[in-house]
């Protein structure tokens, strides 16, 4: 690692090190340098609002849509009945497997148009299609606990997960620091739910992970704590109006429960 | 794995990125209808090498299958491109040292970048020379990581950071004309 007197002299690097800041690629001491080295280098800061500029212009650009035919093709992928072009390239094997698996095809289509076509919809309504949605959190928060890290950055100071994610998605979760109530923040991460980025906290209890993702809601709906269990995790979700929250882990209920309380109360003092 | 196991990972892991699929292949191809043959044949290559998908990003996984196919599309369907830069490495020496000289002024407008349409944005991702582009749309659009991106494309991530670098230069040029 440089330290702040190389960074300083080497303009080679520095821009470059801006730009790994703004991409929110830099370890949180590293951040720290640079975010100071910006404070007192106005030129500095003009690349960064540059580059921040750029990067928000860039979003705008939409995503392309899926359309109809092409969504037809992709769940017809698994299905027995091949275009003759695309049957050649499996294997012998699971051809044969697959003609047992008609109600596959059938069942594969359906789960193709509910993932395309809820996209857009789940957003904007918190009862209608949140099952399948809790389901979809529950397999990243497993996802995570498989990867070799569960979080993209790591960290237990809130003012390096806050400024990460809003490098990330343009917005970000309160992200109290609860070490004191046994809850310490590890990091931050960005789940991906149907196409849609959603900003995810991790915090620690003894030896457990508790995923938090937050939901932009908008000022949409206020709702209580409501718990379930959804494959095999405990799942505890509601809304402050300004995020949807589905807290998620292996930890007791009782400790879930108490984790919601605490978050609750520092991230919506009353 | 039998069929209907990856199936149902084929749906877990594939399925919530078409989305990202298709943009990339977008990109790489310059036209939707190319882009679309090219996500059939990446999610069927997807499928078929379900196996191989060991658990990380899957967004990653997928659009690394969805670049090599890709690039094995246009070489099979169209012929190779001049390339419009010139020698890479001299562009990539090039960007590290005129690094140090980008925004002289101390207050630069960024007005013109909050208000070019989606129209002018699209049009001056197009004309950034190739290497550049990808870089700029596996950070920017696909939204993956220094290391994911330099797995991906088998550069290292000092090259992946100049690139960039090169990339959004070159845009707020373009963008900076257009207004």
């Amino acid at each position: 690692m440089m330290d702040d007197d190389q960074l300083s002299e080497n303009k080679i690097a520095m821009p470059l090190m801006v730009q790994a800041l703004v991409d929110g690629e830099l370890d949180p001491t590293t951040e720290n340098r640079i975010e100071s080295l910006i404070a007192a280098d106005p030129a500095l800061a003009a690349q960064r609002d540059s580059l921040l500029a750029l990067k928000a212009a860039i979003r705008r650009v939409p995503q392309p849509e899926i359309s109809s035919a092409l969504r037809m093709k992709i769940a017809a992928i698994g299905s027995p009945v091949r275009p003759a072009n695309t049957a050649t390239l499996l294997p012998f094997r699971a051809r044969l497997a697959s003609r047992s698996y008609d109600w596959r095809a059938l069942a594969a289509s359906i789960v193709v148009t509910a993932v395309l076509a809820s996209g857009a919809t789940r957003l904007l309504n918190l009862n209608s299609s949140s099952d399948s949605f809790t389901m979809a959190i529950a397999d990243d928060h497993r996802r995570s606990l498989l990867a070799a890290s569960p979080f993209d950055v790591a960290s237990s100071d809130r003012h390096t997960v806050k400024p990460w994610l809003d490098a990330k998605l343009g917005v970000s979760p309160p992200a109290p620091d609860l070490a004191a109530q046994g809850f310490s923040l590890a990091g931050g991460r960005v789940e991906v739910v149907s196409d849609k980025p959603i900003p995810t906290l991790v915090y620690r209890h003894h030896e457990h992970l508790i995923s938090l993702v937050a939901e932009p809601r908008h000022g949409r709906g206020v709702s209580e704590p409501v718990d379930q269990s959804v494959a095999g995790f405990s799942v505890v979700k509601w809304s402050d109006g300004a995020f949807a929250y589905w807290a998620i882990s292996d930890t007791e209920w009782p400790d879930l429960n108490d984790f919601v309380a605490q978050f609750r109360a520092a991230a919506n003092p009353k | 794995m039998d069929e209907g196991a990856s199936l149902g990972r084929f749906n877990e892991v594939v399925l919530p990125h078409l989305s990202a699929a298709l943009s990339l292949a977008r990109w790489i191809t310059g036209n939707t209808s190319d882009a679309e043959d090219v996500v059939q044949e990446a999610c069927l290559n997807a499928f078929n090498g379900m196996a191989s998908y060991d658990g990380g990003n899957a967004k990653a996984w997928l659009l690394t299958i969805v670049r090599r196919t890709s690039y094995r599309w246009l070489s099979q369907n169209r012929k190779p491109v001049e390339k419009a830069v010139g020698d890479l490495t001299d562009l990539e020496e090039a960007t590290t040292l005129s690094g140090a000289n980008i925004n002289p002024k101390l207050n630069p407008e960024t007005n013109y970048l909050a208000n070019a349409s989606v129209a002018a944005l699209e049009a001056a991702i197009t004309t950034l020379p190739e290497p550049f582009r990808e870089t700029l749309v596996l950070r920017d659009i696909n939204e993956l990581s220094y290391r994911e991106i330099a797995t991906m494309i088998e550069v290292p991530m000092g090259t992946v950071m100049s690139r960039l670098a090169r990339a959004r230069s070159l845009l707020k040029t373009e963008l900076e004309k257009s207004r």
